[in-house]
């Protein structure tokens, strides 16, 4: 081995050392950061989704039963990562199940009366109203909710959370009720659904 | 017979290897490396590193044979590992060691940490190894959870949504770690090339270095620790200082009477 | 800091507190003595690893629905301790508190302790405190572990 040689250093190098080091830092820190968190600005910071912005049906009024909720999966289409050019990176979709019910389980009196019509703006928003249009991910983490008839509730299968018909929350862990999308009732009575969360943000889904 | 053997292998391999030691010293190294006096009586507890080790390095090997026929993407990736499963020559074996290794991985380097931590052996000067260490065991748990991620199938989806729900309920920074994870607001193509970017770059390329300088670490402080591997040492020390001690008192004993 | 010595034990070698840890009572060579040995733990984890890879193949469920209704998540053995940990932290002000800041503050402690035991002993029972300390949380995971396989074994179809 030789022996080490301690040249001083002057103050040229020193400040080419500083600044040259200083850019050369920056440019392999900064670029590849913002790179990498790209998704994480542009839904945080900017408010932009995967799902686009539009209405899509459910189904109809007439279909939700009294006492417990009806399953609808609906297919949102997703644009993340490839946004939709080509055959071979095609638009993505993501189907998700969303939970429908009744105020308290009673389907309103308005339908009872077998008018199957057109509905008026008053009806419309009575009806509107009594539905709950629900996620059936967990507020908790996420996992997938399930009715349990005789019991009159939802169950959540990981954590044991505990939800009444309208997604309210009983007990168990989870923060708060279930989720609930943006909806709204036609009229002709179909409910259309949107991708977003009057309660709080689910994440994941 | 043997004898024979060994003397025309010595014939060959010592030329090769003189030749080898002038250009690179690659055979101090080794004799430096492989006699090196290491604790007798702690012998069978020093295997849990070396069989961490060995663990890690099958999950190299296998997981670098599974990208062979892995496709990370929403549509290939639960075929590809169907594939591998029912098409593949030793796909089930080889999928099966990388499953099973990563299984008993878990157990073995968590013994490793309770070996360590019961004898004493991350004492000074040997603290930066034991952080080393724990940094590794993160490392290993973090790639275990996104491992199976990767599967894209329920299992594994639902594993990874759990677990981004916890990562959203981060003080202060939730949102940001959940989108972060997600690729997006929601699950989709970028969520699964996010866990294989994490699973199969960016957390193997830190662990391999950090287990050089553990290694490394390990070697510079010896395999030492425990003070089992001491006792006769202890046993001697401790029997002189009692001596001492008597004839240190017996002179007390003298001066006070005189 | 001690300098650990190696080589043969010198004839007459008079055994102080500074010395006494430079070198163990018996040492072997790594090689062969020690490689033998990490060699068979190696092969028989390989032989385990290999047999269980046939007689339990790895596992792979149905492919991904986001939208099922009837999917029970579980996690893997090595997370049920800490699934089951969640299920004590309830609502906003503790779920953050178990998922996130116990973890963390426990994988603090575990980098804090070689700063924490400073003391030169090196056998548990020289440093009650740590020693203690190490059975808690041991005690906390494996009790958690059980309750969690007890709570999965009583609700395999997820109905709680």
């Amino acid at each position: 081995m030789a022996e080490l040689q301690k040249d001083p250093v002057t103050r040229g190098q020193f400040l080419f050392m500083g600044v040259v080091g200083s850019l050369v830092g920056a440019v392999m820190t900064i670029p590849p950061v913002v790179f990498v968190l790209n998704p994480t600005i542009k839904t945080n910071l900017l408010g932009q989704s995967d799902i686009p912005d539009d209405w899509l049906e459910l189904g109809s009024v007439f279909e939700i039963p009294s006492g417990e909720p009806k399953v609808y999966r609906v297919e949102f289409p997703q644009e993340q990562t490839y946004n939709g050019g080509g055959p071979l990176l095609g638009e993505d979709s993501m189907i998700q199940a969303v939970l429908v019910s009744w105020k308290e389980g009673e389907i309103p009196s308005i339908l009872e009366n077998g008018d199957q019509g057109s509905f008026s703006t008053s009806e419309i928003e009575e009806l509107t109203q009594d539905l709950n249009v629900m996620s059936n991910h967990c507020a908790h983490l996420g996992c997938p909710v399930r009715w349990f008839p005789d019991r009159g509730e939802f169950l959540c299968p990981c954590h044991g959370g505990i939800y009444t018909i309208n997604g309210g929350l009983i007990g168990g862990p989870p923060p708060q009720g279930l989720y609930k999308y943006a909806y709204e009732v036609r009229e002709d009575g179909a409910i259309y659904v949107k991708h977003e969360f009057t309660n709080g943000e689910p994440w994941v889904v | 017979m043997i004898s024979r053997i060994k003397g025309w292998t010595l014939g060959v391999v010592q030329p090769i290897a003189d030749w080898t030691e002038e250009r690179t010293g690659v055979v101090t190294m080794l004799e430096h490396f492989l006699y090196e006096p290491v604790p007798k009586r702690g012998k069978w507890l020093y295997t849990l590193g070396s069989a961490t080790l060995f663990l890690i390095n099958l999950q190299f090997l296998t997981g670098i044979l599974l990208l062979f026929y892995y496709v990370p993407t929403t549509d290939n990736a639960w075929d590809s590992i169907y594939y591998i499963m029912t098409d593949v020559y030793f796909g089930p074996l080889i999928r099966g060691i990388h499953f099973w290794s990563a299984n008993i991985l878990m157990i073995v380097i968590g013994m490793h940490m309770l070996r360590t931590f019961f004898s004493g052996a991350y004492k000074a000067p040997r603290e930066i190894n034991w952080v080393i260490g724990v940094v590794l065991i993160m490392l290993v748990t973090i790639l275990a959870f996104t491992g199976y991620a990767l599967r894209w199938d329920q299992e594994g989806f639902w594993a990874w949504e759990v677990g981004i729900k916890i990562g959203s309920y981060t003080p202060f920074v939730g949102a940001y770690v959940a989108t972060f994870l997600l690729g997006g607001d929601t699950a989709g193509p970028a969520t699964l090339a996010r866990v294989f970017v994490i699973h199969v770059w960016l957390l193997p390329a830190a662990l391999a270095p950090l287990i050089g300088i553990h290694l490394y670490l390990l070697r510079k402080h010896g395999e030492f620790g425990s003070e089992f591997e001491y006792s006769k040492r202890l046993a001697e020390l401790r029997e002189r200082q009692q001596i001492e001690e008597y004839a240190l008192y017996e002179e007390g004993d003298e001066d006070s009477r005189g | 800091m001690v300098e650990v010595r190696r080589g043969p034990v010198e004839k007459g070698e008079v055994i102080t507190e500074e010395n006494v840890y430079d070198r163990p009572d018996e040492t072997i060579g790594f090689f062969p003595s020690q490689i033998v040995a990490d060699l068979a733990v190696s092969a028989a984890l390989l032989a385990i690893v290999v047999a269980l890879s046939y007689l339990v193949p790895a596992p792979l469920t149905e492919p991904v629905d986001i939208s099922t209704t009837t999917y029970v998540p579980r996690p893997e053995w090595f997370f049920m301790f800490y699934d089951q940990m969640l299920m004590f932290f309830p609502g906003y002000a503790l779920i953050p508190f178990g998922g996130i800041v116990i973890p963390t503050l426990v994988f603090i402690l575990f980098f804090a302790v070689p700063w924490l035991d400073t003391e030169p002993g090196h056998s548990p029972v020289k440093r009650p405190f740590m020693t203690i300390v190490a059975f808690l949380i041991i005690l906390t995971v494996v009790f958690n572990l059980l309750l969690g396989i007890i709570r999965i074994l009583n609700f395999p179809g997820g109905s709680p």
